[in-house]
């Protein structure tokens, strides 16, 4: 209740009883900071003296939010063992200041004058300091929850580059960040979302770098963000986004810290929010989901056929299915006779046409992948095999699909599996659907009528304020080096100019400096 | 640092120069060869087209250049400056029906090829009706959205359309060339006439140009623009008349599309390669009826601005609809189609002697 304080006047007399103030008396503190929480047993609080005084004081902390240890050594011990000292002060605002100055030996402490710093700070993991006739309390940072160690990104694996995912703690993410780009320009700007899992969001920048219209509009969204909790970074994403009606992810999510240290080096800002390993990527464009740091680790040969090699798997998983309902169904005359008879005879005896098989195909493909997802990874293995021999050896054999139906379909899955973002494989499949519904109506031209219907989604998308066609369309020429094609390393010398970044170059082409 | 000029709606001149080609290219190259062929002997018509070309890119580049002298000032503001407020309601009035025609033509045409190329059985109410839905929810988005399609889909465009030439040129029989100037004046003139309307692609400029981030650099990129279906079309018409000869190409309908139908892909991965061809141009066509009717809409929002967008679109859909049904047949459809070239063309260029000599005698100084 405490938090809505500041929010709202009719919470206010529901809790009047206990004060805002800290009081100077160390045991009614102590009692409201009790109410307050309700006294949960896992509150600790410890009362002593300062040794060599009759000053009364007490620590607070939750066990297992903050580490004991810590506490322990670096405040009991000082404020009970300070041998060396001969004598304290008698006054007690004086033996305040120097128990911060002197004393107390926690690298990073505040001081509390309400009962939301305190209670604040205890939530967060942060040790209260009291001391009897004072009303102010120290806040020491002794945060010491367990956490997951950094591991290799499940979702995001590479065969070259490093092997660190974020993880759930925001401060091994930044630190992540920070290791990688050691500038002093790099920014780290703090928002709280959450009414009431007051949860810290970073964005984090390259001042200098990035647009500062970007950074305003993004910041100007983050601080609309007005809901009771936010669990992970998609509940970010889908509030933060320019038009929620478009299947296409606008933010890119990522597990890297490599991947968002690029990213901020052209000029974008990512979105770190504590506790979700997922860093949100903003501004994004088409061409970025199409992308893998890989390309740029690989050689530039490599890069780019594999990157034109993802422009196909990326039509694929689209157009497929629709086009072999589009061939079959409506123009048979544009298959090659051959081929056309082997199809013929394949589809002789499958009760159903060619758009119903699809639909059953491509619907059972979308429940065995969902399965798969969900189960444990010895069982997801065997929902592969029943999936892929059972259900399509059977089908085929049963004559309720043809065998290159069966084709058809395991390719346009391996396709939408190519491509490096899982959120943008999940969208296109929705347009794999919808084309395939319009094929089934119209042949060809309602597939081109669908992929017409696409662009014209895709021109007027935007992310942040960015065009999501770009630079595509509109068209930037010299950034296309880096889009389909992936130039050299040497060539790679500015940064998108679509971003229109501050710091134009990236790199120097080496003894040519003198142009 | 320069704000992000690209995000808002304005037009960068490289955008104008595709817009042009993309609204010029359309339904007209399909069917050009053939009354080139028929009003010319051999591979005059060729010559049609140039003369025609050139006469179409001074009228781009003088109707830009008489726009960009009036910089981010819309079509009915400098008409009225120059030929007072009624006068440019009407001239404005005008234009939208004009384009309000060529959206409605265009919704008719589509129909009409694909029922010969794609389908047989699907009735053209459907085929015209799905278009049309597309070309609502195109213009429906914003402004430079649609300019942005034309970026997106002109490459396809024209790659397709090469592909068409390269394909055939095994089927060149040079002697169908030949022989040279052999047609008369008055043949050559019928040329040009026939050529001149499959360029009418300039009235956009008279709108659009208000759009443009740099307008003086605008007039230049224009001209480039109408070089693209220059060439292109000519290179067609050759296409044509080296595969099929002078004859067969007059006597058939759409002679492009036909030639498509020569090409063999290597490999014989695809058969009916016309029909590929028609899909792709169907994009051609889409940007040529989303500019028409977007310009439609912009018209009339100049004229009533107080009226939503989205609510002039809604009213004109049923209209424009309903239009495109009208015709019975393909005779009624190629009328409606001639009498719009006429004045589609003519109407251009009369706004633009008719401006161009007011502003002159009264003095209008554009752009203090």
């Amino acid at each position: 209740m405490r938090s809505f304080k500041r929010n709202g006047k009719q919470q206010k007399h529901n809790d009047e009883d206990i004060p805002v103030q800290l009081e100077k008396n160390i045991d009614k503190n102590l009692d409201n900071l009790k109410k307050l929480l309700d006294e949960p047993n896992d509150l600790v609080i410890r009362e002593f003296v300062v040794r060599g005084t009759e000053h009364k004081c007490a620590i607070a902390y939750i066990e297992g939010l903050a580490d004991s240890t810590y506490v322990r050594n670096h405040i009991m011990e000082n404020v009970q063992l300070v041998t060396e000292r001969e004598h304290l002060p008698k006054d007690t605002m004086n033996l305040f200041m120097e128990l911060k100055q002197e004393i107390i030996s926690v690298t990073s402490m505040k001081t509390g004058q309400t009962l939301d710093d305190v209670s604040n700070g205890i939530l967060s993991g942060s040790t209260v300091f009291y001391l009897d006739g004072i009303n102010e309390v120290f806040l020491m940072e002794t945060q010491g929850w367990d956490k997951r160690s950094i591991q290799e990104p499940v979702t995001e694996s590479l065969i070259r580059g490093p092997r660190e995912g974020f993880v759930e703690n925001l401060r091994t993410n930044m630190v992540l960040v920070r290791r990688y780009i050691q500038d002093p320009n790099l920014r780290f700007k703090t928002h709280q979302v959450g009414k009431r899992s007051k949860k810290s969001l970073v964005i984090t920048y390259i001042d200098g770098i990035i647009h500062p219209d970007i950074l305003k509009e993004i910041n100007r969204r983050l601080k609309t963000i007005d809901m009771d909790d936010a669990p992970e970074s998609g509940f970010i994403e889908q509030w933060i986004e320019d038009s929620f009606l478009s299947p296409f992810p606008q933010l890119m999510n990522t597990e890297r810290p490599d991947k968002v240290a690029a990213a901020l080096l052209q000029g974008k800002a990512a979105i770190i929010l504590d506790g979700t390993p997922f860093v949100l990527i903003a501004p994004t464009t088409l061409g970025n989901a199409l992308q893998s740091p890989e390309d740029y680790y690989e050689r530039w040969t490599v890069g780019t056929l594999l990157r034109m090699l993802r422009y196909i798997a990326a039509f694929m998983a689209i157009f497929l299915p629709s086009l072999y309902i589009a061939l079959v169904s409506y123009h048979p005359g544009m298959i090659p006779s051959d081929l056309a008879f082997s199809i013929a005879a394949s589809r002789e005896g499958v009760p159903f046409p060619p758009f119903v098989e699809a639909f059953l195909m491509a619907g059972t493909m979308e429940l065995l992948r969902e399965a798969g997802a969900r189960l444990p990874k010895i069982i997801g293995q065997t929902i592969g095999i029943v999936g892929g021999l059972v259900i399509g050896e059977a089908a085929v054999q049963a004559g309720i699909v043809s065998p290159i139906m069966v084709i058809v379909v395991a390719l346009n899955a391996i396709a939408s599996f190519a491509l490096p973002a899982y959120s943008i494989a999940i969208a296109f499949r929705i347009f794999l659907f919808g084309m395939m519904i319009l094929s089934g109506f119209l042949g060809l031209y309602g597939i081109i009528l669908g992929y017409i219907m696409i662009n014209i989604h895709i021109v007027n998308l935007k992310s942040i304020g960015v065009p999501f066609s770009v630079p595509f369309a509109p068209t930037f020429y010299r950034d296309w080096n880096d889009l389909v094609l992936r130039t050299p390393i040497p060539l790679l010398t500015n940064r998108p100019k679509y971003m229109q970044t501050g710091d134009i170059q990236s790199a120097d082409k080496g003894d040519q400096k003198n142009e | 640092m320069n704000r992000f000029e690209y995000a808002d709606n304005k037009f960068s001149e490289i955008e104008m120069m595709i817009a042009i080609p993309s609204f010029i290219i359309g339904v007209g190259i399909l069917s050009l060869p053939q009354a080139l062929a028929s009003a010319t002997t051999a591979m005059d018509g060729v010559f049609s087209i140039l003369i025609a070309g050139g006469i179409v890119t001074f009228i781009t580049w003088a109707i830009a250049k008489f726009a960009a002298s009036f910089p981010d000032t819309t079509f009915i503001s400098y008409a009225s400056l120059i030929v007072s407020k009624p006068v440019a309601i009407l001239l404005t009035f005008l234009f939208a029906i004009v384009f309000f025609s060529i959206t409605a033509y265009q919704v008719r045409k589509i129909a009409d090829i694909s029922k010969q190329y794609l389908f047989d059985q699907t009735p053209v109410e459907v085929i015209s009706l799905t278009f049309f839905l597309v070309i609502i929810y195109a213009v429906s988005g914003s402004r430079v959205g649609i300019i942005r399609l034309n970026m997106m889909f002109f490459p396809f465009i024209l790659f397709i359309a090469i592909i068409v030439v390269i394909f055939n040129l095994n089927w060149f029989k040079f002697s169908n060339f030949l022989p040279v100037f052999q047609s008369n004046i008055n043949d050559y003139l019928t040329g040009v006439n026939k050529s001149l309307f499959s360029f009418g692609g300039f009235g956009i400029l008279w709108f659009y140009m208000a759009y443009v981030n740099k307008p003086n650099k605008a007039p230049k990129m224009a001209a480039l623009g109408t070089g693209f279906p220059i060439a292109l079309y000519a290179l067609i018409f050759l296409a044509c008349i080296g595969v099929y000869g002078e004859s067969v190409t007059a006597s058939m309908l759409y002679p492009t599309v036909e030639l498509a139908k020569m090409v063999e892909i290597p490999g014989g991965i695809l058969e009916r390669f016309e029909s590929i061809f028609f899909v792709i141009w169907i994009m051609a066509i889409f940007n040529t009826t989303a500019m028409a009717f977007d310009i439609t809409v912009l018209a009339i929002n100049l004229v009533f601005h107080h009226i939503p967008k989205i609510k002039i679109i809604f009213l004109l859909s049923p209209l424009i609809y309903a239009i495109a049904m009208y015709p019975q047949n393909l005779i009624e459809v190629s009328a409606f189609e001639t009498f719009l070239n006429y004045a589609v063309f003519y109407y251009s260029i009369f706004v633009l002697v008719l401006l161009f000599v007011v502003a002159k005698i009264r003095g209008v100084k554009p752009s203090e």
